[in-house]
């Protein structure tokens, strides 16, 4: 426990012991933490795993104080625990996210009738600047990753660059607008579910897209457009050729597709083939990753049509977006998903209040 | 891995990380030589000189006749 002589040197001395993200965080005060872990449902010494690349021990405790830290309000904290929880599965390969020197980090995508009650966003920015739940729950991942992993940058989390997304990259599908089943019901989940979707990708990568409603070709261009930024040149699918990719479609785009009869599935298969590459081309670009055989030869990128994970979110208009991803780790970069819990939480005393 | 001799490799800019999680896999006394950066990317002939400069005291410290760049850990 740190003791200090007012908020702003609480804050000193968190930002001089490494506590943030380099940004101004809420004191973690024991009244306050003790609200979030309430929010939680569940006992502060509860163990959700240990966070690599350090093998800290998440508690519900742990997690809270992270959870306060990042702004969150008491209803964001399932949400948090979903997505702490997401990660630390073994397939997700925390401790080698954590380390790469590959800008990966967890991309969050929510599902469920409780997000945009909860604040949640899947709309105009989503991403952010801008919505405080989208922007504090990510956060919150991000700071347990930090404090309880110990991924410092430099020291062991070696992303060479980083990127803003490592702060927070965290958004609800728009399921009101899609024309699709929620993203959720891919992993089994029924409509209506609150499920946490947790995939290590890069920063979302602009696709650029005009409908031309008298060209029945037009929604195939959209995604020849996508697989093009999948496989681009930067891209360590392009290279590794293991990971799953997601696809943000914004409502328009989407209708478009649906309109011309495309469903997840097959849109999921199309880009799936649109992302075979010459192999040619990668010994043109970074030799040392070319498979054997002959150049002409077709190399598929993605493993399966099922590791394009395909939603709906944004506002409409011409740019959707592809989040190319490290396509590395143990397990291959894949989809991680967990239930979010709610209805399990004590009464939290002044909810209404600042957190 | 209990009961296998290794030495690691590490190069310049990954030391710190390298102590950082061979503590935190229980292991912080598992011996580290100290390599120049970058070796990916180096040419053959390149890779061939850090050989012959490495691979003697690499045998010395796996063979216990030397010790790695590494202090011993104090934990």
């Amino acid at each position: 426990m740190l003791s200090a002589t007012d908020d702003a040197d609480a804050l000193r001395q968190l930002h001089e012991m490494g506590c943030t993200d380099g940004l101004p965080v809420v004191i973690p005060t024991p009244e306050r933490v003790d609200r979030m872990v309430l929010a939680s449902g569940l006992d502060a010494d509860v163990v959700l795993g240990e966070v690599g690349p350090l093998g800290g021990v998440a508690t519900v405790a742990k997690v809270a104080t992270n959870t306060v830290m990042a702004g969150c309000d008491p209803d964001h904290m399932p949400y948090v625990l979903a997505a702490v929880q997401a990660v630390l599965q073994p397939a997700f390969d925390l401790s080698e996210v954590q380390s790469t020197t590959h800008s990966i980090a967890p991309l969050i995508i929510v599902n469920g009738a409780l997000a945009p009650i909860t604040g949640i966003a899947s709309g105009f920015g989503a991403l952010g600047p801008g919505h405080r739940a989208n922007a504090s729950i990510g956060r919150a991942v991000r700071l347990c990753l930090l404090n309880i992993g110990g991924a410092a940058p430099g020291v062991s989390d070696m992303a060479l660059l980083g990127h803003p997304g490592k702060f927070s990259m965290c958004l609800a599908e728009a399921e009101s607008e899609s024309p699709f089943p929620p993203l959720s019901s891919c992993w089994g989940y029924a409509a209506g579910d609150d499920v946490v979707t947790a995939l290590g990708t890069e920063g979302p990568h602009s696709v650029m897209f005009v409908n031309d409603a008298d060209d029945p070709d037009s929604p195939e261009r959209l995604l020849r457009i996508i697989a093009e930024v999948v496989v681009n040149a930067g891209s360590n699918n392009l290279y590794l050729r293991t990971g799953a990719v997601a696809v943000a479609l914004n409502p328009e785009h989407a209708r478009v597709l649906s309109g011309a009869g495309w469903t997840r599935e097959t849109i999921q298969q199309r880009v799936f083939d649109l992302c075979h590459v010459p192999r040619g081309r990668i010994r043109l670009l970074n030799p040392a990753f070319t498979p054997r055989g002959d150049d002409a030869d077709m190399v598929r990128t993605v493993p399966s049509p099922e590791h394009v994970v395909v939603f709906v979110a944004g506002a409409e208009g011409l740019y959707s977006a592809v989040f190319p991803s490290w396509s590395a780790g143990g397990h291959g970069n894949v989809v991680v998903h967990e239930p979010v819990i709610t209805g399990q939480a004590c009464e939290v005393p002044f909810l209404s209040g600042s957190t | 891995m209990r009961g296998v001799a290794v030495v690691a490799l590490v190069t310049e800019p990954f030391w710190q990380q390298g102590d950082l999680i061979a503590l935190s896999g229980g292991m912080p006394d598992v011996p580290r030589i100290r390599l120049p950066h970058p070796v990916a990317g180096s040419s053959a002939e390149e890779m061939a000189a850090l050989a012959d400069q490495i691979v003697p005291r690499l045998l010395e410290v796996l063979r216990g006749e030397s010790v790695a760049d590494n202090p011993p850990a104090l934990v």
